[in-house]
């Protein structure tokens, strides 16, 4: 054999021996790709975890066939990551962690304090911290994950994708990432949210192909109000006024549409497009008080009052209304937050911070006290800019 | 003789991706827990205390006049005391790549195939880095150069792409940390990389001598300052100082948090990318500096041959260096600091004290 063939057998052989991939490379077909996880606590204290993991041969395949699209394993253990490893005696496949959608805390475990189930999902490599957290507002979570869902094959993909909707164009709920809500739940000044997961009808018939076979499906998932927390505790929960009201404080809210009643008996509601606030803080004396401005801009969007649009005053009698309207949302959210459940999550303790931070120094520590009293001056600015596709009211009088 | 070399751009190259290497995925998080949400202050001060460094350097090797630091100990104190100084500062420089390349195994076994054994990750790293040295610092300053453009790419997409998920708030309010703190916090990026950088005084002998040598220097660990500015900025912006300090590498935490449009998602290999490039240089250059250092120190006319049996045993210092993660947090915290500053610092300073008695009494008996 001649020098060059040789030196190419040799260069061949030792690309072979190290090209060969990973360590311990995972096929595909070896792995069981979860994408939501219910984690609760059961009477003996140990972690409940509930998998929900994709049957790839019923998601992508030309005819299906009656099996589930998904399968949901349940098991306990005395931490979540012992929990997870041992789900291998029940699933046939490893479980692949990254590319959940949804995680769905028990009401249990969210009365107990959450903190110590965060710590594995933060921890574990194989986490990506794209995934929605939500608490199970009337059911376990076991029932939860394994309801079926029409329209989306998913559940998990139906929830996130409901989440993300339901943010955009609804401004209600929140959808919350483990980041945020660990950096919430340990900053002082500040308290965490998650939105709620509802389970609408039977148990027993969710869990069934059944309940996708019908076009109006007799059980469904859908994302309920705000869960406030105080710590890692679940405090109670918002409506969904107040919910809506939250999410124009921390300025979440990106379109909505804000319904006022006027002289006539009549509703009209103004499509809200865009949204923003600022809280700032100052000192008067020794307390601190805290104001919020929430601007808003939209367009009339069902006009039932007797007001005449065509004309700059009613188009002012409207903003005035709106304003009046979207303060009300807002002093709902901020009087539950301060009596019914003392627990400061729109970060007004923050801003106490950010404004007045030597003040803050002293106040840091009685903060749950100070904040049950602070006093917060809403401003509301609403800007109605156009009237859709008719320019006066339709009514019958022609 | 026909001494290889690389002109001073490309000597800048070198430098900016010493400068980043390692840095951009340790240094945040210790700035962040000492420092709080002024940690970009910190690291101001500690690009401003590195400029003055890189000019002592500078300095330093005006004064070697083309001798690398280890013939120049020899030239000024002489072959036993002269070969004692460079055994400390080529001691310095081993074990600081030892701890470069365990840096590449730690990241790797935390963030990306936690069950592959660290020799196996170090083995492969080491043996490209060694190829590296042994084609010499010409083939390591061109590759720098095709290098470049991909890490700057690279960078820019990392900072577009997370713009949307910054918040001011998390910066605010400024200056609220005492300047105990601040000045706490940027003694880390002191340490890495600035008093890293005495090992440049091995490689900068082989820059082709030009006016702009000092300039690219300069330069170039501003530009690598800049990035690590940059970067520690992105995370506070992005993750809020508290997240920055819990995690263990936070920018690729930021990285995990780019989502574009709903479907541009998982892009945190790419801050795996910038770091092994990065790293790829810092750890070449501080292999090719000990084993050229090693080979003056010991008269051998060709380092080559200390390549391989200086890697021996470099994986095995790389695996004993330290015994897990937190031993390593507080020897970076406590321990590095002075270590670095003897090495970095003081050595450099008694050799350029010597240098000018004996450059003076030189041109004395002129």
């Amino acid at each position: 054999m001649n020098i060059p063939t040789m030196r190419a057998v040799v260069s061949a052989m030792i690309c072979l021996a190290m090209l060969t991939g990973c360590w311990n490379s995972r096929e595909l077909d070896e792995l069981g790709i979860a994408v939501a996880t219910g984690i609760d606590k059961n009477d003996q204290g140990e972690y409940l975890i509930t998998v929900q993991v994709i049957n790839p041969s019923e998601v992508a395949t030309e005819a299906p066939t009656t099996r589930p699209p998904v399968s949901t394993y349940t098991i306990t253990g005395e931490t979540l990551f012992e929990a997870f490893r041992k789900l291998s005696i029940k699933t046939p496949r490893k479980i692949y962690l990254s590319q959940m959608r949804l995680v769905v805390i028990g009401e249990s475990l969210a009365e107990d304090g959450i903190m110590p189930a965060l710590d594995f999902l933060y921890r574990d490599h194989e986490f990506r911290p794209s995934y929605y957290i939500t608490v199970a507002k009337n059911a376990s979570v076991e029932n939860i994950l394994s309801v079926l869902t029409p329209y989306e094959k998913i559940p998990a993909n139906k929830v996130m994708n409901s989440i993300e909707n339901a943010e955009s164009h609804w401004g209600v709920t929140t959808g919350v990432h483990i980041d945020t809500l660990i950096s919430k739940i340990r900053s002082p000044g500040e308290e965490a949210v998650l939105g709620g997961l509802l389970l609408n009808g039977e148990e027993d018939v969710g869990n069934r192909m059944s309940n996708v076979e019908q076009a109006d499906a007799p059980t469904t998932l859908e994302l309920d109000e705000t869960a406030v927390f105080k710590e890692d505790r679940l405090a109670g929960w918002l409506t969904e006024k107040q919910s809506l009201g939250f999410n124009f404080i921390t300025g979440e809210v990106s379109s909505t549409i804000v319904t006022h009643p006027c002289e006539n008996g009549e509703t009209s509601s103004v499509e809200l497009l865009r949204s923003t606030s600022s809280i700032s803080a100052e000192m008067d004396g020794d307390t601190p008080s805290i104001s919020v401005l929430i601007e808003a801009e939209g367009n009339i969007g069902e006009m039932n009052c007797d007001i005449s649009i065509g004309e700059p005053e009613g188009i002012d009698q409207i903003n005035l209304a709106l304003e009046e309207e979207i303060e009300t949302i807002v002093q709902s959210a901020i009087v539950a937050a301060q009596s019914d459940f003392e627990s400061d999550i729109f970060g007004f303790g923050q801003a106490v911070h950010r404004y007045e931070k030597n003040d803050w120094k002293t106040l840091e520590s009685e903060w749950d006290e100070v904040f049950k009293d602070v006093r917060v001056q809403v401003d509301v600015k609403a800007e109605v800019r156009s009237r859709g596709n008719s320019s006066r009211q339709i009514d019958k009088k022609g | 003789m026909n001494q290889p070399a690389i002109s001073p751009r490309q000597f800048m190259f070198i430098v900016i991706f010493f400068t980043i290497g390692s840095s951009i995925l340790i240094v945040p998080s210790p700035i962040a827990s000492a420092a709080k949400h002024d940690a970009w202050v910190s690291v101001l001060l500690s690009i401003l205390v590195g400029a003055s460094l890189v000019l002592f350097y500078i300095l330093v090797w005006k004064s070697l006049k083309g001798k690398s630091f280890v013939q120049a100990c020899t030239f000024v104190f002489g072959a036993w005391l002269g070969r004692l100084f460079s055994f400390f500062y080529l001691a310095f420089l081993y074990i600081l790549s030892a701890l470069v390349l365990r840096n590449i195994g730690d990241f790797m076994t935390t963030q990306i195939i936690p069950e592959t054994p660290l020799t196996f990750i170090h083995l492969f790293f080491l043996l490209v880095v060694i190829v590296g040295c042994y084609l010499g610092v010409e083939s390591i300053g061109r590759s720098a150069e095709i290098f470049m453009p991909w890490m700057i790419l690279l960078f820019l997409f990392l900072i577009f792409s997370i713009t949307p998920q910054m918040n001011m708030d998390h910066l605010r309010p400024f200056f609220d940390s005492t300047s105990k703190e601040i000045i706490d916090g940027s003694t880390v990026m002191i340490g890495t990389p600035y008093l890293e950088m005495v090992a440049l005084l091995m490689v900068i002998p082989y820059v082709k001598e030009s006016p702009k040598t000092a300039h690219g220097w300069f330069i170039g660990s501003m530009i690598g300052g800049g990035f690590l500015f940059l970067i520690t900025i992105l995370s506070l912006l992005v993750l809020g100082s508290d997240l920055t300090s819990l995690n263990a590498y936070p920018t690729y935490n930021v990285a995990e948090k780019i989502n574009i449009a709903g479907f541009m998602e998982g892009l945190e290999i790419i801050i795996a990318i910038i770091w092994m490039i990065t790293i790829f240089f810092k750890l070449t250059v501080l292999y090719y500096a000990s084993s050229v250092g090693i080979a003056q120190f010991l008269n051998i006319d060709n380092h080559r041959i200390l390549l391989l049996p200086l890697g021996m045993g470099m994986i095995v210092l790389s695996l004993v260096a330290y015994p897990d993660m937190a031993y390593y947090e507080n020897f970076v915290a406590d321990t590095w600091l002075p270590y670095a500053v003897t090495h970095g610092f003081l050595l450099p300073l008694f050799l350029w004290g010597g240098l000018q008695i004996k450059n003076r009494a030189q041109k004395n008996t002129l």
